[in-house]
């Protein structure tokens, strides 16, 4: 996804003490999703309490980057800063093939927004934004 | 077996300001003529309010403004207004949406914290575009969402929409007829923004694409104005003016937006975790209601309401309302008013208010023979959602 106008960038994420690890692992091109020791399933956004089984041990996992879009929205009326040039563009979420329903937000790239559909394999890719910051993105997986 | 408040508070008074769009008038003339409507309505005065309660906080998301008397209308704001500084009680101030301050209310008159509680929600147009995000960082719950351009309430409803269509085998067209069909209902309400303005099944199939598959008509009118409710107790409230709508049944949500409105099952299990707690609040079932006002600030909220609260099986909703069941003359009048789609952006207080006027008989044009049971949701079945039961009589 190009950039648009220099003077106004995407807004970039900033990462907390909940979603460093997820960042910080992204920053190297890995996949890593919050996940619970004790019932052992996935958590996204990141929790200080695990939502399923309420222990507090939660560490962070590599995940295979694979998955299957879930839904999406093609946005041609957009009004968050820096993605006027993009549009119309495909917002996705990202259901990820560890657990079901353990999704994520990420652009669908690579691929024309009338051919994106319901079910499709995905695959993630990485876009870097900042130095510090490299933001998953989901591109069409064409098999194994 | 219903809840002991179930009964014990009415709202006795309905307010509505003039609505308009950027309106050079602030928003707290909004909102004191609203209140003032209200109270006259009761047949009440200013002097005899002594419960205050309100939402303050802005309609939209984004990077809108928090001037008060312009974007927002607090109770400090309110008790200048009506120079009531020595004679209120109680208030509350609850974010969110109204059902939860409109139980508050109810909660205080019915134990006497209160006698008369006014509750209002003012809203406006911000200024620039609607949703405007324009932030360079994304803090908190916007990082995973923010940088990938996804910060527009109609496109985290979008995909619901369109999962909906793909799991049910709905259609667009079978969205217009709903969309339609509630035009023409605010034909009825002479209130409403869109009266006078009627919509064709072609308006909406070839209206402009927001997020697809949203269209400009799946979305609410955005309004500056105000609308006001009064609370008092069922004892007080059978000696005023108006008949009152006895609040029979109450219910907030507990439900997480885990993932922040990407996993649009939540909304549907939300609402029924809602709807379990609604129905028995008030000893009733989807079964008892004449007159449905369920939430519309985006379309697909119907399906949810719909199916969440069990008036039609999951997936049944597309084609409920395409039978003409939801109609005027259907077995399930629904959204009578034209609610936010058709009267405008009232962040829920058009299902309230419609929801009483029902109940009450005073619907005018639209008013449904016999109604003696009307439900109100509001919210997308998670975060903030509230319903409320009305009924014509205090006991079920
Ligand atoms: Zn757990």
């Amino acid at each position: 996804m190009s950039g648009g106008d220099a003077a106004v960038t995407k807004p970039v994420p900033v990462p907390d003490e909940l979603t460093a690890p997820f960042w910080e692992a992204a920053n190297r091109g890995v996949l890593a999703i919050q996940h619970c020791t004790a019932c052992e399933r996935y958590v996204h956004p990141p929790e200080a309490v695990c939502p399923d089984c309420q222990a507090s041990e939660l560490t962070f996992r590599e995940v295979s980057g694979r998955a299957r879009l879930y839904t999406h929205t093609i946005v041609r009326d957009n009004v968050t800063q820096g993605f006027a040039e993009d549009e119309p563009y495909v917002i996705g979420i990202i259901e990820l093939v560890e657990q079901e329903r353990l999704v994520l937000v990420a652009n669908v790239v690579g691929v024309a927004p009338e051919d994106v559909r319901i079910g499709m394999p995905l695959r993630v890719t990485f876009e870097r934004l900042t130095d510090e910051i490299a933001l998953p993105q989901f591109t069409p997986d064409e098999g194994d | 077996m219903a809840s002991e408040l179930s009964g014990r508070a009415a709202i006795v008074g309905l307010g509505y300001s003039k609505l308009e769009r950027r309106s050079p008038r602030p928003l707290a003339h909004f909102a004191r003529e609203a209140a003032e409507a209200a109270v006259a309505d009761a047949g009440l005065t200013i002097d005899d309010i002594d419960g205050l309660g309100t939402i303050p906080n802005i309609a939209a998301y984004g990077n809108t403004g928090d001037l008060e008397g312009i974007d927002i209308v607090t109770v400090p704001n309110m008790v200048r207004m009506l120079g009531r500084e020595h004679g209120i009680r109680w208030h509350v101030q609850t974010p969110g949406l109204c059902p939860d301050t409109i139980m508050a209310a109810a909660a205080a008159v019915a134990s006497g914290a209160c006698t008369y509680a006014l509750v209002w929600r003012a809203v406006n147009v911000p200024k620039g575009r609607y949703s405007d995000f324009s932030m360079a960082q994304a803090r908190g719950e916007h990082q995973f969402r923010a940088p990938y351009g996804f910060t527009m309430p109609a496109a985290w409803q979008s995909v619901a929409l369109r999962k909906y269509m793909h799991d049910h085998g709905s259609t667009r067209e079978d969205m217009a007829a709903f969309v339609v069909q509630n035009r023409e209902n605010t034909q009825l309400n002479p209130k409403a923004y869109w009266c006078g303005t009627p919509l064709t099944v072609e308006d909406y199939l070839e209206a402009p694409m927001v997020a697809d598959p949203f269209c400009l008509y799946d979305c609410d009118i955005p309004v500056d104005g105000c609308v006001a409710v009064l609370l008092a107790s069922a004892e007080r409230a059978r000696d005023l003016r108006q008949p009152p709508a006895y609040i029979t049944g109450y219910a907030q949500t507990t439900w997480p937006t885990r993932g922040g409105f990407t996993d649009s099952e939540n909304m549907w299990e939300g609402g029924a975790a809602l709807g379990e707690k609604l129905w028995a609040s008030a000893g009733m079932g989807p079964d008892d209601i004449d007159v449905a006002m369920l939430y519309d600030g985006f379309s697909i909220f119907l399906y949810v309401w719909l199916e969440a609260l069990g008036f039609v099986g999951r997936g049944e909703a597309a084609s409920y309302i395409a039978s003409g069941a939801t109609a005027l003359d259907g077995e399930l009048p629904l959204n009578t008013s034209g609610c936010s789609l058709g009267e405008g952006r009232l962040h829920g207080m058009a299902q309230i208010s419609e929801a009483v006027l029902q109940v009450t008989g005073r619907a005018g044009a639209r008013q449904i023979e016999g109604a003696a049971h009307t439900v109100a949701t509001v919210g997308a079945g998670t975060l903030a959602s509230g319903g409320l039961i009305f009924s014509r009589e205090a006991r079920a």
